[in-house]
C-alpha cells in the first residue's frame, strides 16, 4: 500500500515538473524545440521501471521498459494527429479529440498485435519443447 | 506569454501531475487489457497542450501548439531509443545504473537536436 503511494507520488512529482519546465523553456528559452521535448517526457516509463526495480529487480524492470515501446507508438500517433489537424484546418479543439481518437485506435491495434506476437512467442516455445522431448 | 509568475508555474505542475496520476488510477481500474492501454497515456503532453491554452487564443494558440507538437514527436521518438535502450542496460547494469545512463541518453540526445535544429 505504502509502495503504491510512493509509486503515485513520483509519478505526480516528474509529471508535474516535466509540464512546469516545459513551460519555463518556453518563456526564458531561445530553443522552443525543448519544450516540446520536456512535454513528451517519459515519467510513466520511468516511474514504473523505478517501482518494479524496487519491488522485483532488474529483469522485470527491463520487462517494463521494453514493453513501455508498444505504447510509446500510440503517444507518437497522437502528437502526430493533433500536429497534423493543427496544419490542416487550425482547430485548436478538433485537433486535441482527433489526437486522442487516433492514439485510443492505434493503442487498441498495436495492443492486439502485441498480444498475437506474445502468443505466437508462446506457441514457437511449446514446439520447440515437443520436438525436444520426442 | 512573457511575463513568468510562481501561479503559472504551480498550475502547470499541479495540472501535469494530475494528469499522470488520474491517467494512472484510471489504468488500474480498467483491468489487464484496457489498463495496459491507458498505462501508456500521453498526459504529460495533453496537459502542456491543454496549459497552452491558458496563455494564448486565436492563431497564436495554433502556433505555440504546433511548435509543442514539434518537439514532443522529436521528443516521443527519442523516448523510444531511451526504453529500447533501457530494456538492453538494465538486465547488465542492474535498474539504478541501467535507469540513470538511459536518462542521461535522453538529455545529451534532447540537447543534440537542440543544437542540431537551432544552430544548423
Amino acid at each position: 500500500m505504502l509502495l503504491m503511494y510512493k509509486d503515485l507520488l513520483i509519478r505526480f512529482i516528474l509529471g508535474g515538473a516535466a509540464v512546469m519546465v516545459s513551460y519555463l523553456i518556453t518563456v526564458i528559452s531561445p530553443w522552443k524545440i525543448l519544450a516540446g521535448i520536456f512535454a513528451a517526457f517519459p515519467a510513466v516509463m520511468i516511474t514504473a521501471v523505478l517501482m518494479v526495480g524496487i519491488a522485483s529487480g532488474s529483469k522485470n524492470a527491463a520487462k517494463i521498459a521494453n514493453g513501455s515501446v508498444f505504447g510509446m507508438i500510440g503517444g507518437v500517433v497522437c502528437v502526430a494527429t493533433v500536429w497534423t489537424v493543427l496544419q490542416v484546418s487550425g482547430n485548436w479543439m478538433l485537433s486535441i479529440v482527433l489526437g486522442l481518437l487516433f492514439w485510443l485506435g492505434s493503442s487498441i491495434i498495436i495492443s492486439t498485435f502485441k498480444d498475437k506476437l506474445k502468443n505466437s512467442r508462446r506457441n514457437t516455445f511449446r514446439v520447440n519443447l515437443l520436438i525436444r522431448h520426442k | 506569454m512573457g511575463e513568468l509568475s510562481i501561479s503559472a508555474l504551480l498550475i502547470r505542475f499541479i495540472l501535469g501531475g494530475g494528469a499522470v496520476v488520474v491517467s494512472t488510477l484510471v489504468a488500474r481500474k480498467l483491468g489487464e487489457k484496457a489498463g495496459g492501454i491507458f498505462a501508456a497515456f500521453p498526459a504529460v503532453y495533453l496537459a502542456a497542450l491543454l496549459t497552452v491554452g491558458l496563455d494564448f487564443s486565436g492563431n497564436e494558440l495554433v502556433a505555440h501548439s504546433i511548435i509543442l507538437s514539434k518537439g514532443a514527436i522529436v521528443g516521443m521518438g527519442i523516448n523510444i531509443m531511451v526504453a529500447i535502450l533501457a530494456g538492453y542496460l538494465l538486465p547488465r547494469q542492474g535498474w539504478k545504473r541501467g535507469l540513470l545512463q538511459a536518462m542521461g541518453f535522453w538529455l545529451v540526445v534532447s540537447m543534440a537536436v537542440v543544437m542540431i535544429t537551432t544552430y544548423s
